[in-house]
């Protein structure tokens, strides 16, 4: 991809999610990943309606105004984003490839963790960690990182979780909060999952799209499987075929989600095509809830 | 029968081009249609009947261009026979077992050993009619003229010394010959005459035997044997035993070749066994039969049919293609 083209779409996705991280999930992120405890920031005006107990009197004794004390959560925090690269990324059956929500949704979630002032970092993974990019605080930062999400070309194909999660449990030995953002064409990933999900505040994104759940009609076509490269014949017109293909897949998705929860992992599943804000509210105010 | 033979052989090298198509079918087949990329087809159970069969069309379309190329050879049935019409000659053999044939100058007698040879000679002329005089002081017709070879030797080698009242008929023995041969219409009629001796009996002088050959147009070869000087001969002495006498060997050989002249064969003189055989392989060459063989061959073009089944094939492939086995992906 030539660079300015890059910049191109580097740009217009951080305008676009920049916004739905302002207004949207500042708020939201914020609340449902709390650092521990609370520092002072900063003294300013007394406003009516502000606890008396947070003013500081010292300071209204030296400017003869009151003054209130303001406290933040202790922040600097670490947010990883664990993203799946993988051939079947590429994949998207509308106006959307999952790759492209992978981005968005990567991107409106390091820059809600900039505007907390966290560090972001990132972890490319197919069936081996394709790139790791350590956690750095700053808006520079979090574009190279779109940049390097909307540009990067993987080596492989598969997709290995497992080897992602023992990568990420061994490079971070700070809490950290880190989002799997990946379509699980995987298996037998729960042990480092389990372990992360212990030391971090681990979320996971399950990115879907309609055409895999439900294996569309398009008659005899010659399939090439994204994660093996095989070339296959298949059949899609036959009901025999399609029902034994999304039985199998239903499967493979119940299977995911119960690992997930066997796990005590928080879970969305978000489709490509449609609007991601709403199951992200969804799982930011779950994970409130929760508190 | 029914042999399958091309007539443009050449063209089966055409069918080399079926491995190359294969080769590069298989080469090709990736990137001839457009694919569609799916996340991963690891949940396909199973791809289909159709999917199982895409090959199918090229499969079809492989057999119908090897039949073409085998109907391009020209295939053909011959279904062939042989019209064996041999003429073959006639030949009479008259044989001579008077007492002196036991003369042991032969291995193990003349007679045997004339026999022997005889019954060689018959066998190597399977394709004609052979019939079988023996005379002594007497003569009759062992066997007429008849194509049973087996038979034949069969009764030749049942011949004895003493079947017939001795003495040397050799007049009575080729007229009876003659007799035999006279109402046959065979292109060429032969009389063997084989004898040891002198004409010591008969009503028939030799040479009047030998007119009559001649007035038949029938050949006649004689042979002398015997060798040259004294032969041993078995005679019982006054105990009963058998002992052998030297006994003067003589052969009227001017009146065989005589005979022979005048019916336009030959002479020959047999000192031994060997010689004997050595004179019928003589005899075999200049009494070559004409074969006249005809060899008929039906030839049935077998080419229609394969063509049609290849063309059949082809069409089925066609319809096949664009329908059953249709993709949205491919372009026929």
């Amino acid at each position: 991809m030539e660079t300015s083209e890059l910049l191109k779409k580097v740009r217009k996705i951080e305008i676009k999610t920049r916004g739905l991280s302002n207004q949207v999930f500042s708020g939201e992120y914020h609340t449902a990943f709390k650092g521990r405890g609370m520092t002072f920031s900063e003294v300013r005006e007394y406003a009516p309606g502000d606890p008396i107990r947070s003013i500081d009197w010292n300071v209204t004794a030296r400017f003869n105004q009151p003054f209130v004390k303001v406290f933040e959560e202790e922040r600097e925090l670490t947010m990883m984003l664990i993203v799946d690269v993988s051939g079947s990324s590429n994949f998207g059956s509308k106006s959307q490839q999952k790759r492209d929500i992978i981005t968005e949704i990567s991107a409106v979630l390091a820059f809600s963790g900039t505007q907390n002032n966290d560090k972001i970092g990132a972890i490319l993974f197919t069936d081996k960690v394709e790139k790791f990019i350590p956690p750095k605080k700053g808006k520079s930062h979090v574009l190279r990182i779109i940049r390097e999400l909307i540009d990067f070309t993987p080596t492989g194909n598969g997709t290995n979780i497992h080897e992602a999660m023992s990568f990420f449990n061994s490079v971070t030995n700070k809490r950290s909060i880190a989002f799997l953002i990946s379509d699980y064409y995987d298996k037998d990933f729960d042990r480092p999952l389990q372990i992360a999900s212990r030391k971090h505040d681990l979320v996971s994104l399950i990115i879907r799209d309609r055409a895999e759940d439900q294996l569309p009609s398009l008659g005899l076509a010659p399939i090439v499987d994204f994660e093996s490269g095989k070339r296959l014949w298949i059949d899609t017109s036959s009901k025999s075929v399609r029902n034994h293909y999304n039985q199998r897949k239903a499967a493979h998705q119940k299977y995911t989600i119960e690992l997930l929860r066997k796990a005590g992992i928080d879970y969305t599943e978000i489709y490509t095509g449609q609007p991601y804000t709403k199951p992200l509210m969804q799982l930011f105010k779950k994970r409130e809830a929760k508190r | 029968m029914a042999d399958w033979e091309f007539q443009n052989i050449e063209y089966l090298y055409g069918l080399s081009i079926i491995p190359i198509l294969i080769v590069w079918f298989v080469l090709r087949d990736r990137y001839r249609h457009p694919v569609l990329n799916y996340s991963s087809t690891s949940f396909i159970g199973s791809a289909g009947i159709k999917a199982k069969l895409i090959h199918l069309p090229f499969i079809l379309r492989l057999i119908a261009i090897a039949g073409l190329i085998v109907a391009l050879a020209r295939p053909q049935s011959a279904t062939s026979w042989q019209d064996v019409s041999t003429e073959g000659i006639d030949i009479v053999m008259a044989l001579d077992i008077s007492s002196s044939m036991l003369a042991q100058d032969f291995k193990p007698n003349r007679l045997s050993a004339a026999k022997e040879v005889g019954g060689e000679f018959m066998l190597s002329r399977p394709n004609d009619r052979i019939g079988l005089v023996v005379y002594a002081g007497q003569s009759f017709t062992q066997c007429p003229l008849t194509t049973d070879h087996e038979k034949l030797v069969n009764l030749f080698s049942g011949i004895k010394n003493g079947m017939i009242v001795d003495g040397t008929a050799i007049g009575m023995g080729l007229a009876n010959a003659v007799n035999r041969l006279k109402e046959s219409d065979a292109k060429s009629k032969v009389i063997i005459l084989l004898t040891d001796g002198e004409n010591t009996s008969g009503s028939i002088p030799p040479l009047t035997a030998a007119e009559i050959a001649a007035t038949f147009g029938v050949k006649v070869y004689t042979i002398g044997v015997g060798t040259v000087g004294q032969a041993p001969f078995p005679v019982k002495d006054m105990f009963g035993r058998t002992v052998n006498q030297m006994i003067d060997v003589n052969i009227d050989e001017e009146t065989l070749k005589a005979i022979a002249e005048q019916t336009g064969g030959k002479y020959f003189r047999a000192t031994d066994k060997n010689k004997l055989e050595q004179i019928y392989m003589e005899i075999d060459q200049l009494e070559k039969t004409v074969i006249e063989e005809t060899q008929y061959e039906k030839k049935n073009e077998e080419f229609p049919l394969i063509a049609a089944f290849s063309f059949l094939l082809l069409m089925a492939e066609q319809v096949i293609k664009r329908t059953w086995l249709k993709s949205a992906l491919t372009d026929v």
